[in-house]
């Protein structure tokens, strides 16, 4: 089938930076938008009393997005204030047919927040909180907030959101568009499962309040919905009571086991916080932390025992005879004690603990994850199973981790899926056979200074990204994975049935074009 | 040992190596009032990537206190604050006609021409000496209680032109820097202003250096007076500029008097006044959208502030007593003893 090419862009460029060359799936935003109509566009925003940048410097900070793989400059940029602003913007954009772009923390990884020319909507603009009810555990914001500046407001009035991304600078909108899975997932669920009601300016520029009472199927639509329904501009959300948490680590030599002991834990409601993290798969540490020390003490009383992991001295004997005898391996032998050496004290740093509790699991996270994870590339494809396939689907990852790079991690978690919220999973992140429990799995690969090609990091994903398809699958980070991957997870009648809702919703096909559809 | 397993303090980077990660964007007082990217360090580094000139770049430079939070939390160790000066310098010094630059004090090319006037030196070398800066300076009873605490001498050259010229970009005579440093050497110093502290901690590297409201709270008679009650604002740049450091000597205090500070979950100091360049020379008031956020959701009893300029923005924005940290140890009898030693 000839892909439909919408007026206003022109078709891939085999040799453009961004062009993925051998390989047959296709980038987020493979189309450049030729810029017909921008001028009028500009004009016409203006006149309206939006302030729009141009120009290098203003759009230089936009350049790229976490991933560092795929480069691109909107024509111009404008930093959301609100709802109404944003509703001039998408009606001139429709209009005008210029492709609007919107950016919450730009953490996406395969350039689905990237602006390929056209208007990027910068969301960070949008950051208050309005308004914290300690009575009903409730947070109206705006959705550009950072999770973590959300947090810092909360934490004055002892209060904490459920779950987010592990991250400090992803934003409520971008997370509630696309999951945020947290080390409490397993319990709470995901992000997108805590948001009450939302305000959103749909595509054609109207400003609807939607929850699951009230605008439903819009709702349905938004959340998951990777951007392509509308813009939220604000969110209500859940709230609890805020408890520092008590972390213990296990540490396991193989996958399988820690697995099963994982969704054994999680099956069994036995703690607040579960994960796994992996260096390779040679140190297999599963997390597990508690709000309390009754939900500790049980987990002590009934739980602990039947973990097979070691302690952290434990573990230490057991890989030294490990590899005494396999002394080929001195170098892994070596990396594993050099990661140790460096990223073990992150999680216990002295600042960020109060009498052995961790404050902020995400401050602690997130500085180690940028620090020891991240760089100009962070390529992290990921796949999202049902329970039930979730071993093999990480045997089947790692086994590709380990034919493209020398180093990697695995990060591991469970997701706990809401019944009710069957319509919202419906082509999303959850994988359509989840019952009760979802697991996702990223490989992160380290890049260490190392150059790689862009085709070896492409070719990877689509390694890890076919494992989906095989088991049924779905994937956290859609973006250009999802365009070319869309029809062969989910079938050709559902996407059709959402590109149909899509182009009723979005007519001239210009919010966040090409990450989807 | 292989290399790799040595703990090496890993070199300082500059704005090319920024990977985006935005964790400076979260402490940046100047993103924090406009939430906007182009006002960040994260996106002053992306604008140099881009092939931006300082004099493009001119608005965000002015706006900066130069607090060095951003400093402490980027993980790709670019020296933030150090870009930011070095972009003022240019900008200052830039032959272009129509570059905008900073109003500077009349005076101030020629003091940091003539330097502090030739005196008879008011301690022994390796004895400590204090430079208090202007505004503690001009505070002669709060001034007499420094000294009192710290039993320290006021250095005849305190250095506020260099701190001033470091602060707005203006290069310093090669001679006056000399002589200046030369002054110090073997001295322990105690300096008020944290931007002329973090420089000297790169030009005197081994000597031993202080900020005014750490040396200050080390005195038994000053955490004795310390409590649950008291929110303590620390002062962000000296705080920031041995970071590592400062957080476990904080950690400490906290830990032995109860008393809460201006840290954020990331273990920053929130600034309470960020006075963008403009204000900076004459010592201006900031705006108190930042005093205003220390404070909310909390109910401390008192306010103890390390900075002069604190305490002015303390006194708009509550009814609370906000007392210098200084005012914590006071012992008339050891000032009596003190006005008689030091005159
Ligand atoms: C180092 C790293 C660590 C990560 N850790 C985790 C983790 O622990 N858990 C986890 O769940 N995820 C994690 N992620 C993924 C990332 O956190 C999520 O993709 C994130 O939630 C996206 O939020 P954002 O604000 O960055 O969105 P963006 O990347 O800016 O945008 C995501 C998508 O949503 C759209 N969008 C953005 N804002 C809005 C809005 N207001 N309305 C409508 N559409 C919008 C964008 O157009 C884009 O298509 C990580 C990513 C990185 C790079
Ligand atoms: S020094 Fe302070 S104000 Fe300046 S960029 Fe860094 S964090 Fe922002
Ligand atoms: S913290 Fe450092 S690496 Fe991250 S965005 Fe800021 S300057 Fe760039």
């Amino acid at each position: 089938m000839i892909p439909r090419v919408e007026p206003g862009t022109v078709g891939p460029c085999p040799v453009a930076a961004d062009a993925l060359q051998g390989i047959k799936r296709q980038q987020t935003n493979p189309a450049r938008w030729n810029g017909a109509g921008w001028q009028a566009f500009a004009d016409a925003v203006r006149a309206a009393g939006v302030e729009l940048a141009e120009g290098a410097i203003a759009c230089g900070v936009y350049l790229t997005d976490a991933g560092g793989t795929a480069y691109g400059l909107p024509h111009g940029v404008v930093i959301a204030r609100s709802a109404a602003q944003i509703s001039v913007l998408l009606k001139a954009a429709q209009a005008h047919r210029v492709p609007l772009t919107v950016r919450g923390g730009g953490l996406t990884t395969e350039g689905e927040s990237v602006a390929f020319g056209g208007v990027l909507l910068d969301m960070t603009g949008m950051s208050r909180v309005l308004a914290i009810d300690a009575a009903a555990l409730t947070v109206r914001t705006e959705a550009g907030i950072y999770w973590h500046s959300l947090a810092e407001e909360l934490r004055r009035e002892n209060l904490d959101y459920l779950s987010a991304p592990l991250n400090l600078t992803s934003s409520v909108g971008g997370t509630l568009g696309v999951g945020g899975i947290d080390v409490n997932s397993a319990r709470l669920g995901c992000s997108a499962d805590q948001a009450l009601s939302l305000q959103v300016v749909t595509p054609t520029g109207d400003i609807v309040e939607c929850s699951d009472d009230e605008n439903a199927e819009l709702f349905q639509r938004v959340i998951l919905g990777y951007g392509q329904f509308g813009i939220i501009t604000e969110a209500t959300l859940r709230l609890r009571p805020y408890t520092p948490l008590s972390m213990h680590y296990y540490y396991y030599s193989s996958l399988r086991t820690a697995i099963e002991d994982l969704q054994m834990l999680d099956s069994n409601d036995a703690s607040d916080y579960s994960g796994i993290l992996t260096i390779m798969d040679c140190a297999v540490n599963l997390l597990v932390a508690f709000d309390s020390g009754e939900r500790e003490a049980a987990f002590r009383k009934n739980w602990a025992s039947r973990l097979r992991g070691f302690g952290e001295f434990g573990f230490a004997l057991s890989m030294a005879g490990h590899y005494a005898l396999r002394p080929w391996k001195f170098r892994e032998a070596l990396y594993l004690l050099q990661r140790k050496r460096e990223v073990f004290p992150e999680f216990r740093r002295t600042e960020y603990m109060r009498d052995g509790k961790m404050h902020d699991r995400s401050v602690v996270f997130s500085r180690a994850v940028w620090k020891h994870w991240g760089s100009r590339n962070m390529v992290i494809p990921d796949l999202a199973t049902p329970a039930d396939r979730f071993i093999e689907a990480v045997e089947r990852g790692n086994a590709v981790c380990r034919k493209y790079f020398r180093h990697y991690t695995l990060y591991c978690v469970g997701i706990r899926l809401r019944p009710d919220h069957g319509p919202h999973y419906e082509m999303s992140c959850i994988p359509p056979a989840a019952q009760g429990w979802a697991y996702g799995c990223e490989f992160e690969p380290m890049i260490e200074g190392g150059v790689y090609s862009r085709d070896h990091f492409q070719s990877f994903k689509n390694a890890i990204y076919d494992i989906g398809v095989d088991l049924g699958a779905s994937y956290y980070r859609f973006g250009g994975m999802m365009k070319g991957y869309i029809r062969r997870v989910f079938g050709d009648e559902l996407v059709d049935r959402h590109l149909a809702m899509k182009r009723r919703a979005d007519p001239a096909m210009i919010l966040n074009r090409d990450v989807i559809f | 040992m292989p290399a790799f397993l040595a703990r090496m303090p890993a070199a300082a980077r500059d704005y090319s190596a920024c990977s985006g990660c935005s964790l400076c964007l979260l402490v940046c007082p100047m993103w924090r009032s406009r939430h906007d990217p182009g006002f960040s360090p994260e996106g002053l580094a992306k604008a140099l990537q881009c092939g931006a000139t300082a004099a493009a770049l001119a608005p965000p430079l002015d706006a900066c206190s130069l607090c060095g939070a951003c400093d402490a939390v980027c993980p790709e160790r670019i020296d933030l604050s150090g870009m930011i000066m070095d972009l003022r310098r240019r900008l200052a010094n830039s032959p272009l006609p129509d570059v905008p630059r900073p109003a500077l004090p009349d005076d101030l090319h020629s003091r940091l021409q003539q330097g502090a006037p030739a005196t008879a030196p008011v301690a022994p070398r390796s004895a400590p000496v204090l430079l208090p800066g202007p505004a503690l300076r001009a505070d002669a009873a709060l001034l007499a209680q420094v000294q009192a605490l710290l039993g320290i001498a006021v250095f005849d050259d305190d250095g506020d032109d260099i701190a001033l010229a470091i602060e707005v970009g203006v290069v310093i005579p090669p001679l006056r820097l000399q002589s200046f440093l030369d002054s110090l050497r073997g001295h322990s110093i105690v300096a008020a202003d944290g931007l002329l502290l973090r420089q000297l901690r790169r030009w005197l590297a081994g000597s031993q250096r202080m900020g005014l409201g750490a040396a200050l709270s080390t005195r038994a008679a000053v955490r004795s007076n310390l409590g649950a009650g008291d929110l303590y604002v620390i002062e962000p740049r000296a705080f920031h500029a041995d970071y590592e450091r400062m957080v476990g000597f904080y950690d400490r205090l906290q830990r032995e008097t109860g008393c809460s500070f201006n840290l954020d979950l990331q273990r920053i100091a929130i600034p309470a006044v960020a006075p963008g360049m403009a204000q900076n020379p004459g010592f201006a008031a900031g705006d108190e959208v930042q005093a205003k956020w220390i404070l909310q959701g909390r109910s401390p009893a008192r306010i103890v502030v390390e900075s002069l300029a604190d305490r002015a923005v303390f006194g708009r924005v509550c009814d609370l007593p906000v007392v210098h940290v200084a005012e914590l140890g006071v012992d008339p009898q050891m000032m009596k003893e003190f006005r008689h030693a030091f005159g």
